[in-house]
């Protein structure tokens, strides 16, 4: 079904429209700032990430097509598969559900800043039965790090967050603070949180909320 | 408002007797429907050798848990004619049951937070004004002067947009309301008889002619079902199925407090309905469990889903404890709308259906029901309340006024 | 607040999912030769049994997956999850309808081959 091999892609966007360009949870930036500690935790959004959606059967020949421009898909729930391969770093491929994936990429995967990973994957998809999406504004991406992110999440999120079970490279959909999110654990002490755009400036409020106390020093 | 406007009550105000061998009815369920039903089946029909039969204590089911809300201001007109006639009912039992269960017309406000509700709303308070229903609608300003301490800045997530009002809505004193007819009933040679299980029906050929019970077999000429959250699960005994799901509905009380809230407040959209009883604690519901479960008890994340939209509203409530929480079993109908009705079991009657809304209706059940069971045909009243209508397609759907909460 | 095991993800809280009501509600062949009675049945009867109950679930904020649970419906009990389209599978109530053996967490949690583990990290 290929949905979006017909949506325009306006390559010839000038690039100082970019500017221009307001992340979900912007207004947040400095108090993200403030409300932060080295050392202890910190929070800061991750903005415009490039998101790509996919829906494919895993075992179809076109999920082979896909796989080849992903560098693989994972096959299980909270699998996470590429980075760090191929030459492409940062992009990764999340588990969503056992027919559905989401690509996350560098803002500069984007085809208005000259990338090219949402077209090679419609390319790929051709008229096979599945589809990509260009999800880039649908959600954004906080990243929660430091010794003392996992207690700030275990406040709202009631996955076993511990490492035993929830190592690095792991991402689930879950809630935290309420909030529908993909919880992706990118290294020990370090998670990215992806909430819809919507929901940024409640959740960003909630984690800032949540990470008061650990500014403060410990009462022994 | 303190305690010691409570009346007084004796130590006994029904007997326990052994269940006679037959009766020319039986009454299945002793909570508010089943007792009103046997009241006006003696009362209005002479029909005294019967007995109601009460799994467990008398009342101990949703007209132990509910949160006693009382109006009459739905949509439709078969809905507004038996609710209205109910509040008419509820407005002299007092004295014809010569019992004050302190029933208290304090007024019942309807929040509407989106454009949707006003529309809805205003919509409604036309439709009742038409069916003689004394109905309001108030501007956010009005909704303040009537209940202070209600918050009505737009700067919440769901702002109050304005309000239905029902002045002679209000609440009772729902174990009083049990007792007072209890104690009558009994006075009227009806037979109320606890720890009695109904666990099968005696048949001939399509007839009922008696239940299986746990204190042995009762022959009846009549059954009257009145079993609220179990409904289901006896017509199934006797061969028939509902169009019911029982879900668990949960509500929960504060401690004592000075009295702060005058009024009753209810919130569709928000899941939240709040009086304060007589003796000072704040008594709220929740919504609806999602799913089907006969447990008396529902999941945490409804009472914390509730407690943030009440102390949104409520910011005076923010310091409130939460004392007890609990639940109850109610039997949903697709439509929202009860069924009083016979069934496909001849000399077999059944009210059910009355889901997160049947305390308001206790009388207006019970004296069309005890019509239906004393004369075999439906009361003008719940003649469209009638099962058929899930085959005609004449539903009533009252979920805009009923919704989940009451 | 129930634990659910659903079948690709492992153990997740209720307020994650939504439920679907009776499972295994065919949509009639034959539409045009059911009589009111009939679509009357299909529209707005379902079961409503006290025990064990046969019902759908949706992982809305996990997996976005369909399935089927067992669940004793006074209890609470989770006896069974398995794919849409498979038959309900035969379920005994844990220790013969006690209580005592564990909640939906227990080992009765994830019947029919689902791998339950934890937060549905590889097992
Ligand atoms: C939390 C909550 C809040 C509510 N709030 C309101 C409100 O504000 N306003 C309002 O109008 N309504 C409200 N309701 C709804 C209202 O309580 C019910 O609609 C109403 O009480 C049902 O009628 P009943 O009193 O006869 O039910 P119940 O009191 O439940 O009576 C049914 C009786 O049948 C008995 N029974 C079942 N099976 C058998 C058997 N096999 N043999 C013998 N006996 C049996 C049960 O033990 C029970 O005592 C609320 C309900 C709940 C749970
Ligand atoms: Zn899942």
């Amino acid at each position: 079904m290929a949905d979006t091999q017909q949506l325009d892609t306006p390559q010839d966007i000038p690039r100082d429209l970019h500017g221009l360009r307001r992340s979900p949870a912007s207004l947040l930036h400095e108090v993200f700032a403030a409300g932060s500690t080295g050392g202890v935790v910190e929070l800061s959004e991750l903005e415009f990430l490039t998101m790509a959606g996919i829906r494919v059967d895993p075992q179809s020949e076109t999920a082979t097509r896909i796989a080849s421009v992903t560098d693989g898909l994972p096959a299980h729930c909270g699998d996470v598969t590429g980075g760090g391969t191929n030459g492409k770093p940062d992009t990764a491929v999340l588990w969503l559900g056992p027919t559905e994936f989401l690509v996350v990429a560098p803002p500069d995967a984007h085809e208005t800043l000259g990338g090219t990973l949402v077209p090679a994957l419609v390319e790929a998809l051709a008229d096979g039965q599945g589809q990509v999406v260009d999800l880039s504004a649908n959600r954004t991406t906080f990243e929660l790090t430091g010794p003392r992110a996992r207690a700030v999440l275990e406040k709202g999120c009631s996955l076993d967050l511990h490492p035993r079970v929830h190592p690095a490279g792991t991402a689930l959909s879950t809630e935290v603070g309420g909030i529908p999110v993909i919880l992706w654990k990118t290294a020990e002490d370090t998670y990215r949180i992806l909430p819809r755009a919507s929901f940024a400036t409640f959740l960003g409020s909630w984690l800032l909320d949540a990470m008061r106390e650990y500014a403060s020093p410990e009462v022994p | 408002m303190s305690a010691d406007k409570l009346p007084e009550h004796p130590d006994f105000l029904w007997r326990n007797p052994e269940p006679k061998s037959s009766y020319d009815a039986v009454i299945v369920g002793g909570g508010g429907h089943g007792l009103a039903t046997a009241y006006y089946l003696a009362q209005n029909h002479g029909m005294t050798n019967i007995a109601v039969l009460e799994k467990g204590w008398l009342a101990g089911g949703n007209m132990a848990r509910n949160t006693t809300i009382i109006r009459s201001n739905y949509l439709w007109d078969e809905s507004a004619a038996i609710y209205e006639a109910s509040l008419k009912l509820w407005e002299i039992l007092p004295e014809e049951l010569d019992y004050d269960f302190l029933f208290s017309q304090r007024g019942v406000m309807n929040l509407a937070h989106t454009l949707g509700d006003v529309r809805e709303s205003i919509r409604r308070v036309g439709a009742n004004r038409l069916n003689g229903v004394d109905a309001e609608w108030l501007e956010p300003a009005q909704v303040k002067e009537l209940c202070p301490i209600l918050n009505i800045s737009d700067n919440i997530r769901y702002p109050v947009l304005g309000a239905t009002y029902q002045p002679r809505a209000g609440i009772a004193k729902h174990d009083h309301v049990a007792w007072a007819f209890a104690r009558k009933c009994d006075q009227l040679g009806v037979d109320i008889i606890q720890n009695c299980e109904v666990t099968g029906f005696l048949k001939d050929g399509n007839r009922v002619v008696g239940v299986k019970t746990n204190q042995g077999t009762i022959h009846t000429e009549k059954v009257g079902l009145c079993a609220a959250g179990h409904s289901s699960v006896l017509a199934e005994m006797a061969g028939f199925r509902l169009p019911i799901q029982s879900h668990p509905l949960q509500a929960l009380v504060s401690e004592l407090h000075e009295p702060v809230h005058p009024t009753v407040v209810m919130s569709n959209h928000v899941h939240v309905y709040v009086s304060q009883a007589h003796k000072g604690e704040l008594v709220m519901g929740a919504g609806v469990d999602s799913y089907n479960g006969y447990g008396q008890r529902g999941s945490f994340h409804v009472i914390e889903h509730q407690m943030a939209a009440a102390v949104e509203l409520f910011p005076i409530f923010a310091r409130a404890h939460v004392l007890r929480t609990w639940g109850g079993i109610v039997d949903t109908t697709l439509d929202a709308s009860p069924i009083v009705s016979t069934t496909p079991v001849d000399n077999m009657f059944v009210n059910c259906g009355w889901g997160t809304g049947g305390f308001k209706g206790t009388p207006g059940a019970g004296l069309t029901f005890a019509h239906t069971i004393a004369t075999g045909t439906p009361h003008a009243l719940n003649r469209p309340f009638a099962l058929e209508r899930f085959e005609t397609g004449a539903l009533i759907d009252e979920h805009g006024a009923a919704a989940v909460a009451h | 607040m129930l634990l659910i095991p659903c079948p690709h993800c492992g153990p997740r809280d209720e307020t994650e999912f939504h439920y679907g009501g009776q499972a295994h509600v065919p949509y009639p062949g034959n539409p045009n030769e059911l009589d009111d009675r009939q679509w009357a049945e299909f529209l707005f009867y379902r079961e409503n049994p006290k025990g064990a109950f046969a019902e759908r679930w949706l992982h809305s904020t996990g997996c976005r997956q369909w399935f089927n649970m067992v669940r004793d419906t006074a209890t609470y009990d989770i006896q069974a999850v398995y794919r849409m389209g498979e038959p309900r599978p035969t379920t005994t109530p844990p220790g013969g309808g006690s209580r005592a053996t564990g909640g939906p967490t227990g080992p009765s949690a994830a019947h029919a081959g689902t791998p339950a583990s934890p937060e549905g990290a590889r097992p």
